[in-house]
């Protein structure tokens, strides 16, 4: 058991057409799970908001917009890393995502591999220009509010 | 959970060396010495470290029936659930969106 999670599968595409689907398309493949929502009014049309240093965001049937993360990496044909937040974490918990496009003869391998915070290196914090302290507390923070629900569970 | 035991557990979790015997001890249960070694830490202080930890409630020790002792540590079952609960929904998430994803691509290749 490690605490990231781990899916890859091989799609009938270019690596280059599968990144360029995977972000230009995501509103059109990206399926909400009402049991596992984004946020308490669901997923909304997911997109991806400019490449390295832009968004993925929601967008909300109300027109209200939910910021998921920042991207982080953006390498056509390659890598995407972005930040990923749901609603129900805890202030400013985060976690990660990232995705490789590998070629693997004609059908290339896509992987997503999701960090939860235990696994966030450092250096991705120092580039948000979280000092070490920050990110300690916030996953503090995370944890205080899981043991909270289990003890309430358990009484 | 009271104000003191919550303040024991952010305690407890202000350190990275803390962190990191987490996620250790979320593989399997260890003992001091093996933890000691993998975070590159003296006997002294990774005792002091796991006593913090178990300060927070994160951690409990049990001795093997063939040695008292000696001292295995584990995480203790809330602390692994909501971990273990993460990490399944996540895998259940991107399993159903891959696929979702995979049909979006394909589907468009065949025209």
């Amino acid at each position: 058991m490690t605490s990231s999670v781990l899916v890859a599968l091989r799609v009938r595409a270019s690596p280059e057409r599968a990144f360029d689907a995977f972000t230009r398309e995501i509103g059109e493949w990206w399926r909400p799970d009402p049991l596992f929502a984004i946020t308490p009014r669901g997923d909304g049309v997911l997109a991806f908001e400019g490449e390295e240093g832009g968004r993925l965001l929601a967008h909300l049937p109300d027109g209200e917009v939910f910021e998921i993360g920042r991207v982080t990496e953006w390498r056509r044909g390659e890598l995407l890393a972005f930040d990923w937040r749901q609603a129900a974490f805890a202030p400013g918990q985060t976690t990660r995502v990232e995705v490789t496009f590998a070629p693997v003869g004609d059908e290339p391998r896509v992987t997503v591999r999701h960090f939860g915070w235990l696994e966030i290196p450092r250096e991705n914090a120092a580039r948000h220009g979280f000092p070490d302290a920050i990110t300690q507390m916030r996953a503090a923070e995370w944890w205080r509010k899981s043991l909270d629900s289990f003890s309430r569970r358990a009484n | 959970m009271s104000a003191a035991s919550l303040d024991r557990v952010l305690t407890a979790l202000a350190d990275p060396y803390r962190r990191r015997a987490v996620e250790l001890l979320r593989e399997r249960p260890r003992r001091a010495g093996e933890l000691a070694e993998a975070l590159g830490l003296s006997s002294p202080a990774m005792s002091k470290h796991l006593r913090a930890l178990k300060e927070g409630g994160l951690v409990e020790e049990a001795h093997p029936d063939f040695d008292a002792r000696v001292r295995v540590y584990s995480l203790k079952s809330g602390a692994i659930r909501g971990l273990k609960e993460w990490a399944d929904e996540t895998e259940r998430r991107w399993t159903r969106q891959l696929a979702s994803f995979k049909a979006h691509l394909e589907k468009e290749g065949r025209k």
